[in-house]
């Protein structure tokens, strides 16, 4: 549990973060989204002390953050930066024993936990261990900066845009590796980044900051459907918001059981986001797709009119509430 | 990644053209060979020595040998490859082995045994080949992308056959017989040359490497001490020597305890503040600039992985910086020896004491006597240092 109450950073003149509220409950991920310069990568250094905050109080699991010696908080809070800050002069197994050296883990302890963790992060030991971060592709890096994070099991991981440096496939295949990691291991984690899109697909609680104040904060969801004002809105996409909001839905939650048709000849999983459902629609030039189970078994139907009804239905109730 | 890491790099083998330097610089190898003097021809160490060709003095089937062997280099660097590399390598680490047999074949051709004092001197052709087979090493070590440690190896090998056949065949030859006439001054004054650049480049080590974390610590300091480090380098070596005759004189005669360890005016005291003034620029200058330019990224992730101040410089700061710190080690120990030679002037020994009494006897030989000595110690304490730093960047990280 973190909590951030009216905090404030002011650089001399400059206030670079002004007043903010931020509550992150135990176990879930929060992403701190914004423009360049907005105060998201300063909030995020501010609660591992890496820079002292002007005003406000942050208090980590119920107590304030003063009450910690920095060098001991930081060593169980992980961080992972976008240029990795690995260490040149180690091996890549040396980078990932740093922190439980620094808690003065038995040399055991050290070795079988950075093997652990390799494996966890899909490097070979015997391929990588020994090499050094220079050998390294981005991708491999920034696995071994997220390895070097999570050594001393850490509750709270902070990440300051730590794939934007990759290449559009990498970066999309070390997202979906962070999410299956984040459901195994339930860290509380804060995550910056300028991606609203990366930013949609992996967080539970979505911050949009500006100027230093936070703009609005929720679930992606509510985000995506109430936009507050046009700058979370041009955020999150402008006119493709609604296919944003399609990939956060499943096919399972809007079908409709199978109608006396037959049905029909594209079938579509029903744990696919709708957003995948609406492509094959417009790719196979059909309004109608038959749901199927893992088995690839026909068990509903997925119907344009349906669907485009339903938000009709929904923004009506909306205009009522 | 840079722009410049995307850019194909050429390849050895691929590109069918010639090496225009190796194949050049064969070429003035065989201009040297037939056109220079090889050696020259003394009765004695005073009088003035004549000129002799490489046909006199090795006769016609070395000077074949020599320009085939040349030629082959030549050749192999003609049509570049892997293999002709390191076959044009093992062609220049011969002919440089074999030099020294030349003297010796020369020295039995040229020399009267009748005549004792007769001597045997280098000339301009020999000089010339030495110097150029020198640079082919460097090209070829270039081209193979071989690590520093290769060059010392081979060096020290060809460095063993020299000293061989110098100890034990090359009697006749000047740069000996001066060696012989005062052996047990040249081991001393050689001992003094290194002792002395060793005390010199201890004390700039440390008192740099302090003067470098000051600087760092009060900011202020930066700017005034590099402007002194400046200054004091731009004093010529002779006028240093000169300004500290007065006030160092005026000590030792007024400080008791200074004149008993050994200071005075001219000496080794006034020899190792010069040196020490001389060493600080480059090692403030590198040690500086090495603990600075470590990546503001790595020293955050350290502080941010939880190390302390003391942990993230002595783990992290100082082994990132100690490549480049040794580069300074490397420039002030090379600066060093030269300046030494010159310290001889005001009775600090060493070997320059050699070079300037031959200078005054007008014998060449005994000039050499200093300065190839100097010469040799400089490349070994380049090659030894370069080497060390390679080793002690980790992975190879450039």
């Amino acid at each position: 549990m973190i909590e951030l109450s009216q905090v404030t950073k002011r650089f001399g003149d400059e206030t670079a973060v002004n007043a903010i509220d931020l509550k992150i409950a135990k176990g879930k991920f929060c992403a701190l989204v914004g423009t360049s310069g907005c105060g998201k990568s300063t909030t995020l250094r501010m609660i591992n002390r890496l820079i002292e905050r002007s005003d406000g109080d942050i208090i980590l699991d119920g107590q304030a953050i003063e009450a910690y010696d920095p060098v001991k908080l930081r060593r169980r809070i992980g961080y992972v930066i976008q240029s990795t800050g690995l260490f040149p002069h180690w091996t890549v197994a040396r980078n990932i024993g740093l922190v439980p050296r620094l808690l003065k883990w038995s040399a055991e302890d050290i070795q079988a936990r950075v093997k652990e963790l390799m494996e966890l992060l899909g490097l070979p030991v015997e391929e990588f261990a020994h090499k050094y971060p220079h050998q390294l592709s981005g991708g491999q890096a920034q696995r071994v900066g997220v390895a070097r994070a999570l050594a001393a099991d850490p509750d709270i991981l902070l990440m300051d845009e730590p794939f934007g440096a990759l290449d559009p496939i990498t970066r999309i295949k070390l997202q979906d590796e962070l999410a299956s990691l984040q459901a195994r291991l339930h860290k509380t984690v804060v995550f910056v980044t300028h991606d609203m899109d990366e930013a949609l697909k992996l967080a539970d609680h979505l911050v949009v900051m500006r100027d230093g104040l936070i703009v609005q904060q929720g679930t992606p969801l509510a985000l995506l459907q109430h936009p507050k004002d046009p700058f979370v809105e041009s955020l999150l996409g402008g006119l493709e918001r609604g296919l944003k909001q399609a990939a956060l839905t499943r096919v399972k939650d809007h079908m409709s059981s199978m109608g006396p048709t037959l049905p029909s000849q594209y079938r579509i999983p029903a744990d696919f986001s709708l957003r995948q459902a609406l492509s094959m629609m417009l790719r196979d030039h059909t309004d109608r797709l038959a749901v199927v189970d893992q088995h690839d078994v026909p068990i509903g139907e997925l119907s344009l009119r349906k669907i485009v009804k339903e938000a009709q239905l929904e923004k009506g109730s909306m205009r009522e509430a | 990644m840079s722009l410049l890491d995307a850019l194909p790099t050429p390849r050895l083998g691929r590109g069918k053209h010639p090496n225009v330097v190796l194949v050049s610089l064969s070429v003035t190898m065989l201009a040297a060979v037939w056109g220079l003097d090889a050696v020259s021809v003394a009765a004695n160490r005073i009088v003035q020595a004549t000129g002799v060709s490489a046909m006199d003095a090795i006769g016609w089937p070395g000077v074949l040998l020599a320009s085939l062997l040349i030629i082959a280099v030549g050749g192999l660097a003609y049509q570049p490859s892997r293999t002709n590399y390191w076959a044009a390598l093992g062609v220049v680490v011969l002919i440089l082995a074999l030099m020294p047999f030349g003297l010796m074949v020369a020295g039995h051709f040229l020399i009267d045994p009748e005549l004792p004092q007769a001597r045997l001197g280098i000339g301009a052709g020999y000089w010339v080949l030495l110097f150029i087979l020198m640079l082919c090493l460097i090209e070829l070590r270039l081209k193979l992308a071989l690590r520093r440690f290769w060059p010392v190896v081979i060096l020290s090998s060809i460095g063993l056959v020299w000293w061989l056949c110098a100890s034990l065949w090359l009697s006749d030859l000047a740069l000996i017989q001066e060696f012989k006439a005062r052996d047990r001054q040249f081991i001393q004054a050689a001992l003094e040359h290194i002792l002395l650049v060793s005390v010199a480049v201890s004390i700039s080590i440390v008192v740099g490497t302090l003067l470098a974390l000051l600087m760092r610590r009060f900011v202020k300091l930066q700017k005034s001490a590099f402007a002194l480090l400046n200054f004091l380098q731009t004093i010529p070596s002779l006028a240093l020597f000169g300004l500290l005759l007065a006030p160092l004189a005026w000590l030792a005669a007024n400080v008791p305890i200074l004149a008993q360890l050994g200071v005075s005016g001219i000496g080794n005291t006034p020899a190792l503040i010069a040196l020490v003034a001389y060493s600080l620029l480059p090692m403030v200058r590198n040690t500086y600039i090495a603990l600075e330019e470590v990546s503001p990224d790595t020293l955050e992730a350290a502080s941010a992985m939880g190390m302390r101040a003391s942990q993230r410089f002595w783990q992290v700061r100082l082994p990132l910086a100690l490549p480049i710190m040794l580069e300074g080690v490397r420039i002030t120990t090379v600066q060093a020896i030269g300046l030494t030679a010159v310290a001889a002037l005001i009775g600090a020994g060493g070997l320059g004491t050699f070079i300037f009494q031959g200078l005054g006897q007008a014998a060449m030989d005994m000039v050499l006597l200093g300065a190839l000595p100097i010469l040799i110690l400089a490349l070994v304490v380049d090659a030894g240092l370069g080497a060390l730093a390679e080793v002690l960047r980790p992975g190879g990280v450039r």
